[in-house]
This record gives C-alpha cells, sequence and structure tokens, in this order.
C-alpha cells in the first residue's frame, strides 16, 4: 500500500481581514494520510476547515490565498509549499459544492478540454482526452450542449470529467452533492462509486450527506475546530453515536440502528448496506421463531 | 472579425447618407438570411433608436451650416446639410451597432473569443470577456431573486422622489455587489482547480484555422475597405 | 375555511418562457401545521410556494391565506402574513452589521421601536447571534450567514412561515437548532411549510409531506404512509430514508412499513419476537 496523500501538522489560519488582526488558525496540527486506491471521507461540522484543507490540497492554499502556513502537504511525492499551483493540479483534482461557479465555458467538450489546453498540449491529444473523460463519466453524448442547459447531477459529472482530464492522481470532492436534488445526488454518488472501483481512483470527499458514506468510505476522518479528533474505518468511526452528536453530526440511521441493536443484545452487529441489516434481522427473526 | 474591422473602415471614413442606409439594409438581410428572427433584431433598435434620435436631432442645432436654410426661430437654425449630416450621423451609429451586432450573432462565445486573441489580445482578457458574458444571465437571475428576497421582507421601493427611490435600492445593490464578489471567488478556484496559469501557454482544443469561408469572408473585407479608400478620395 | 393557513385551488402557472411549473395544484395547509414540500428539482415546489406571497401569480385558480385570497396584494403587503426565506442566504444579505439586518424587516413591515428591538433581541438569542451582532453578516461562515437570514425572518414573527431548504449545507447540529427554533414557532401558533430533499427530516419533523412531480401534486399525506407508497416514492423519483427503506423491505416479517427512524423500528422489531426472547435479555 503506498501513502499517495500525506498531512503533517499542517497549520494555517487566513490572511487577517483587518491589518493589525490575528487570525485564530482554522487547521491546527492536521495529519492525515490517504493511501493510493481508497476513499477517505471527511465529515464534522460546518466551520470546522475542511474547505480549508481541500484547498491545501492543491496549493491553492498558500499559493494563491496567502495566510500563515507550517506544517507540510505532500500529493504523490510532491510538496505543496514548494511546487507551484499549475504543476500540483496535475497530481489533484478538485470538485466543489456548486456547479454553477465552477463550470466557465459555454459548451461541455470546452468545459473538459480547459485543463489540458493549459497543458500546452496539441489538439489531437486534448481531444483524446476530452473523449476519454466524458466516456469514464458516462456523460459522451452531453459532448456538445451548454452546461447551463444540464441538471445539477450532469453538470457536476462535467465537473468531474474536467478534473479528470488532468489525469489526477488523487481526487478532492468539497461537498459535490449539497446542491443537488435527490436524483442528482444519486447520479453523483454512483459516479464516485465507478471512479473509485473501476478507476481505481484515490479519492478524498468531503460531505454532509451521512447515509451514503457507508457504502462509499473505507475510512473516516472528523474534523472539529480544525483538528482531527477521530479517523478509523466507518463501522468504528459511525457507531460513535455520543461523540458524534457532541461534534454536531448523526450517524447513519443503519448503522445507528446495529449500533442500538448491539447495546440491546450484546451483539457486535456494523450493517453498512440496508441489504446487511435486513439479512442480519430476517435470519434473527427466523431463528427466535424457528 | 475582418469584416467588422473593415465595415467599420467603411462607415467611419464615409459621410453618405445613402451609404449607411444600403450598409443597414445589408446587414438586416444578412441577418434575416441567418434566421435572426425580428423580435432580436427589434431589441437591438429599441437600444438604438433614443441615441439615433437624439443624434438627428441635436446635430443640426449645434452644427448650422450651409444653405439652404429650413427653419429659422429666433436663434435657431436649422439647415438641410446640417440635417442631413445629423441623419449621416445617425445612421453610421446604427450602422456600427449592427455590424457589431452581426458578428456577435454569428460567432459562437469561443469563436469569438479565440479571434480576439488572435489579433493579439492577451488569453487572460479574452477568458475574462468570456466569463462575463457566461455569467450574465446568472447575475440577472440572482438580481431577480434578490429582489424578489428583499420584497418578501416588506421591502417597497416604490417612493414619492426619484431620489428616495434610488435610495430605496441600495440593499439590492449591495447584496448583487456582495454575491458578485463571491462568485468571483469561486471561480478563481475553479480557475486554480483546474490549472490556470497566466501568461503560460495554452493551446486550443479547436484551433483557429483559416477555411474557404473565412477566406471568402476576409477577400469580401477587403474589397469593402478598399471601397471606402476609393469612395473617400474620388470624393475629394 | 376557517383553520386554512394556506389554500391552492386548482392553481396552475406557467413561466415567461412557456414552462409549465404547475398543473392544476389543490391543496390545503391547516394552520398551526408543519407541512413539507417535496419533489425534484424543477417539479415546481419553489412555484407553489412562490404563489402563496404573491411573488407568482397564477394564471388560473386561487391563492388564500388565512382564508382571504391574495389577489393583488404587492408581496411587500403579504410579507406581514406570510414570511419566505430564500435558499441562498446571500441573496439577501447587505447589511455592515447583524442587527442592521434583522431590523431591515422590522422598519420595512413599520414596527415601533420598542418593538423591534424587543424583537430583535428574541431572534439574536434564538439562533444564537448575541456575539456577532455587530459584525458584517457577509463576513460570516456560510452557517452563521444561513442563522441571520433565519433570526430576521424570525423578528417579523408572520403566521406562515415558507422556508426554501433552509438546513440544506448545515452539519447536523446546526439543523437540528434551526428545526427546534422552528418547532417552537410551530407550538406558539404559526404555520410552517418547509421545502427539502432530506427526507429523514420530513420523516422526524414534519406533520403533512405534499409530493411534487412536474407540476402536479402527486400525494399529500402523513409522511410516514407517503414513504410507504412505493409508487409515488418511484414516480417522483425520490427515495425513503434508509431506516424506511429497511422497514418495507421487512415488511414481510411483519414489520409496519412506516417506521421512520431509528428508536421506532427497533421498537416495533422488539414488539415481534417471540416473548421468551425478550425476558431472556
Amino acid at each position: 500500500m503506498t501513502t499517495i496523500v500525506s498531512i503533517n501538522d499542517l497549520t494555517y489560519a487566513y490572511p487577517p481581514v483587518e491589518p493589525e488582526a490575528d487570525p485564530a488558525p482554522v487547521l491546527q496540527g492536521v495529519s492525515l494520510s490517504l493511501e493510493r486506491g481508497a476513499c477517505l471521507v471527511l465529515l464534522g461540522p460546518t466551520g470546522a476547515g475542511k474547505s480549508t484543507l481541500c484547498l491545501s490540497l492543491n496549493g491553492t492554499i498558500p499559493h494563491l490565498l496567502g495566510g500563515t502556513f507550517s506544517g507540510s502537504v505532500s500529493i504523490a511525492g510532491l510538496d505543496t509549499l514548494g511546487t507551484k499551483p499549475g504543476e500540483l493540479s496535475h497530481a489533484v483534482g478538485l470538485v466543489f459544492q456548486d456547479p454553477e461557479s465552477q463550470l466557465f465555458t459555454m459548451s461541455v467538450a470546452d468545459e473538459v478540454a480547459f485543463g489540458p489546453e493549459g497543458l500546452a498540449l496539441p489538439s489531437h491529444e486534448i481531444e483524446e482526452r476530452v473523449q476519454e473523460s466524458l466516456a469514464t463519466l458516462g456523460i459522451a453524448h452531453l459532448c456538445e450542449r451548454s452546461p447551463l442547459e444540464l441538471s445539477g447531477g450532469e453538470q457536476q459529472r462535467v465537473a468531474l470529467a474536467a478534473a479528470l482530464a488532468l489525469r489526477p492522481q488523487v481526487l478532492v470532492l468539497d461537498e459535490p452533492t449539497a446542491s443537488l436534488d435527490p436524483l442528482g445526488k444519486r447520479s453523483v454518488l454512483e459516479a464516485i462509486k465507478q471512479l473509485r472501483d473501476q478507476m481505481g481512483m484515490t479519492i478524498l470527499w468531503v460531505t454532509q450527506d451521512i447515509d451514503a458514506v457507508p457504502h462509499l468510505a473505507d475510512r473516516v476522518a472528523v474534523l472539529v475546530d480544525g483538528r482531527i479528533v477521530l479517523e478509523g474505518v466507518p463501522s468504528h468511526v459511525l457507531q460513535q453515536r455520543n461523540s458524534l452528536e457532541r461534534w454536531g453530526l448523526r450517524a447513519p440511521q443503519i448503522l445507528d440502528l446495529a449500533a442500538r441493536f448491539n447495546e440491546h443484545w450484546g451483539t457486535n452487529y456494523a450493517w453498512l448496506t440496508v441489504d446487511k441489516a435486513q439479512q442480519a434481522l430476517e435470519q434473527r427473526m427466523t431463528e427466535r421463531r424457528g | 472579425m475582418a469584416f467588422v474591422f473593415a465595415s467599420f473602415a467603411l462607415l467611419l471614413l464615409n459621410d453618405q447618407p445613402l451609404l449607411m442606409l444600403g450598409y443597414l439594409l445589408a446587414t438586416h438581410a444578412v441577418l434575416r438570411t441567418a434566421g435572426i428572427p425580428w423580435s432580436r433584431i427589434g431589441w437591438l433598435w429599441r437600444r438604438m433608436w433614443a441615441v439615433s434620435l437624439t443624434i438627428l436631432l441635436l446635430w443640426p442645432l449645434f452644427y448650422a451650416v450651409g444653405e439652404p436654410v429650413l427653419i429659422e426661430w429666433w436663434r435657431i437654425r436649422v439647415t438641410l446639410p446640417s440635417l442631413l449630416e445629423g441623419l449621416t450621423s445617425a445612421l453610421r451609429v446604427d450602422a456600427l451597432a449592427f455590424a457589431v451586432f452581426v458578428l456577435l450573432v454569428s460567432t459562437d462565445q469561443t469563436r469569438l473569443v479565440q479571434g480576439l486573441v488572435k489579433l493579439g489580445l492577451p488569453f487572460e482578457w479574452g477568458l475574462s470577456i468570456a466569463i462575463a458574458l457566461r455569467y450574465l444571465p446568472l447575475l440577472d437571475g440572482t438580481y431577480q431573486t434578490i429582489t424578489d428576497a428583499q420584497r418578501a421582507r416588506g421591502w417597497s421601493p416604490e417612493r414619492s422622489t426619484l431620489f428616495e427611490r434610488a435610495r430605496a435600492y441600495v440593499p439590492t445593490l449591495v447584496a448583487l455587489v456582495i454575491a458578485a464578489l463571491r462568485l468571483s471567488d469561486s471561480l478563481t478556484r475553479a480557475l486554480a482547480a483546474r490549472g490556470f496559469r497566466p501568461g503560460h501557454p495554452r493551446t486550443s482544443r479547436r484551433p483557429l484555422h483559416m477555411q474557404r469561408g473565412d477566406w471568402f469572408a476576409l477577400a469580401v473585407s477587403v474589397v469593402l475597405l478598399a471601397t471606402a479608400i476609393l469612395l473617400r478620395y474620388v470624393e475629394l | 375555511m376557517a383553520d386554512a393557513a394556506l389554500e391552492l385551488l386548482n392553481c396552475s402557472y406557467h413561466y415567461p418562457g412557456g414552462v409549465r411549473a404547475l398543473e392544476g395544484v389543490t391543496c390545503l395547509v391547516e394552520r398551526g401545521s408543519w407541512t413539507a414540500l417535496v419533489g425534484q428539482n424543477g417539479s415546481g415546489k419553489s412555484t407553489l410556494a412562490k404563489l402563496c406571497n404573491g411573488l407568482l401569480r397564477p394564471q388560473e385558480g386561487q391563492v388564500r391565506v388565512m382564508g382571504d385570497p391574495v389577489g393583488d396584494r404587492s408581496v411587500g403587503d403579504m410579507a406581514r402574513h406570510v414570511g419566505y426565506l430564500f435558499q441562498n442566504p446571500d441573496h439577501q444579505l447587505f447589511a455592515s452589521t447583524v442587527r442592521d439586518e434583522i431590523k431591515f424587516g422590522l422598519r420595512n413591515l413599520g414596527f415601533a421601536p420598542a418593538d423591534r428591538e424587543e424583537r430583535l433581541r428574541e431572534a439574536l438569542t434564538a439562533f444564537g447571534l448575541d456575539a456577532y451582532v455587530d459584525h458584517p453578516p457577509a463576513v460570516l461562515g456560510f452557517g452563521l450567514r444561513r442563522q441571520v437570514t433565519l433570526a430576521s425572518l424570525f423578528a417579523l414573527r408572520p403566521p406562515v412561515l415558507i422556508l426554501d431548504e433552509p438546513t440544506t449545507g448545515l452539519d447536523w447540529g446546526r439543523a437540528t437548532l434551526v428545526l427546534e427554533r422552528l418547532r417552537a414557532l410551530q407550538l406558539r401558533g404559526h404555520t410552517i411549510v418547509f421545502i427539502t430533499h432530506q427526507m429523514a427530516l420530513v420523516a422526524d419533523w414534519a406533520d403533512r409531506v405534499l409530493v411534487l412531480h412536474r407540476g402536479q401534486l402527486l400525494a399529500d399525506g402523513h409522511p410516514g404512509s407517503i414513504f410507504a407508497r412505493t409508487d409515488v416514492m418511484e414516480q417522483a423519483s425520490l427515495a425513503p430514508p434508509p431506516i424506511t427503506e429497511l422497514a418495507q423491505r421487512l415488511s414481510h416479517i411483519g414489520l409496519p412499513s412506516d417506521a421512520t427512524n431509528v428508536d421506532a423500528l427497533l421498537r416495533s422489531y422488539i414488539a415481534l419476537l417471540p416473548q421468551a426472547e425478550e425476558e431472556a435479555s
């Protein structure tokens, strides 16, 4: 297992709004690592610093936004402090929550081509990458359409394709489903699953959509007030009901049910999906009745 | 692109009202052939008529020269030549507007920006223009939502004086400016995430190559330009 | 009807471009109830909501608020009776302090100065904004900005509150705080209309849910029973909360299929187990 993302003791404060002010650090001593091909879900209350952490992964912090930065972030061997953001974008793709403000061209193809064009690749290679990325996301048929006409789910798929066109090693997704309706959410979650399973993409995924997490996460980390307070496998982290509540989060319903079941009957269940829960509950009922 | 520049040259170097009129008729013909509905043409006229009329009326009042004098009343003198000049200027402005209109209507946004960049505009400027065009509808929608939201809080800008009315719009406009600033912040991050490096050389997925149609248009433009220059000097 | 807060009678609306947003919708929202409006984007939820305070006028049908037709009363006038919270807090924040932002609505509706102060205080405390009263709303974090717009609406205390996705983008803790404040208002007699995509929320907080699909009202009833109707849910492309889905799948062993939260399902399950099992644990 190779570690592809390595965050070490990262402490960061945004530049002060008033010249004399000394703003509190948004991230305090964050250390986190991500293995190649794994999907790490980052949870945390609003304002915990999750978006700040995402921006630290592609060099926007500290290069574009300034501020006070200490510690280190390294992606596929590249140190973000020492590498220009332009070069980091080959390694890290970042997709944001709002489709409207991250799709800025008038055609899907142009949108996906924007990244490769910036790499000054020959136009036939650009076209190749565009077709490849669109096919991976299952949106080749949207090639000539304007992003303005698409549904939320389709727009986020375009955003994912645009990030993929740079052939990154890691995809960072900052609440990509938050602005979408249920169909859109489902569409994007399927896309994420596909990217992880079929492409072996390494993913850092920030979300508030807790019920979707057990299906997709290999590991879960919780960020509160700029610190990582808990990290581990989903079945462990997401059953810490009391802690999660204290931090302003809730457990996924099915895992929560498993936890309560365990409390009641002393069992050791950790159902990640409705299927698993159904099987276990049916079996138990049959045993008891039979 | 070249077409527009040639047109500009033609229109600016000349003083014949009939030429302006002819040009206007020509552009309308082009637009109609391209399938542009009258409603869109009307859209431009609605914005132009006030300007044109103003020019037409004010020109003779300020530049009364020559004979014959049509109206003489107190200190106002309106002469036929200056009336014609006013007409020419008004029509020229309209013709120029329509020349640009033809360009915008016939070119897709990407091509437009590419064309400008090929002519030497830095890519960043071209991108800014392209992005501005793309986000205009969004900001319009945002403004609509903002006025709705403020109305839902009891805001009624209908006031007695113009001044009070303008003041009443401040909350809406401030909210719009803040929203626009937030948008630009998000866009910066999105551009950075796609590896945008200002100043670095870029290639294009659809490079702008001169095709047969383009050569033809260029030829037409050259002819127009030549005619313009000839007419000017023949006049003299 | 005396106890209807909102009434839509065969309302249809189409946007200037021709998009038909609502077709022949008839529904009634009772005073003091909490109604959730659900459906995909484009199903007509926001359109329906905007008919209730005059932001949009139906081409067909009639809208009544507290028994009186909306007619051609202006939105500003309607603001006294129907409060509307827009989805994006950044589409209204403009003031240089949180205090001024909240007072904006109060001034517009003509409340007396002493009244304004009292309402301001109450709103600030209800939404945990006391510490931020002199801060510019625009520089606060998203969660706080959302709380400011909620506080601004809360201060007006309109009898009917329509909220367009007020908890989207908030963590569960903050969302719960907001929901509790709204519940407190409901207990004081206010009517809550809540647009959301989060079914778990609907299950736990709403008395009734209206399901919209392509401009038509597909279903209208108690969340538990609506979620159990798989035909409706599928047509509207909605999925019940995972716990309800589990309950539905276990209905063949006798579990009621309208369980909407973890406790309910667990209790039902325990009740189904043979008695001996229960005594043993």
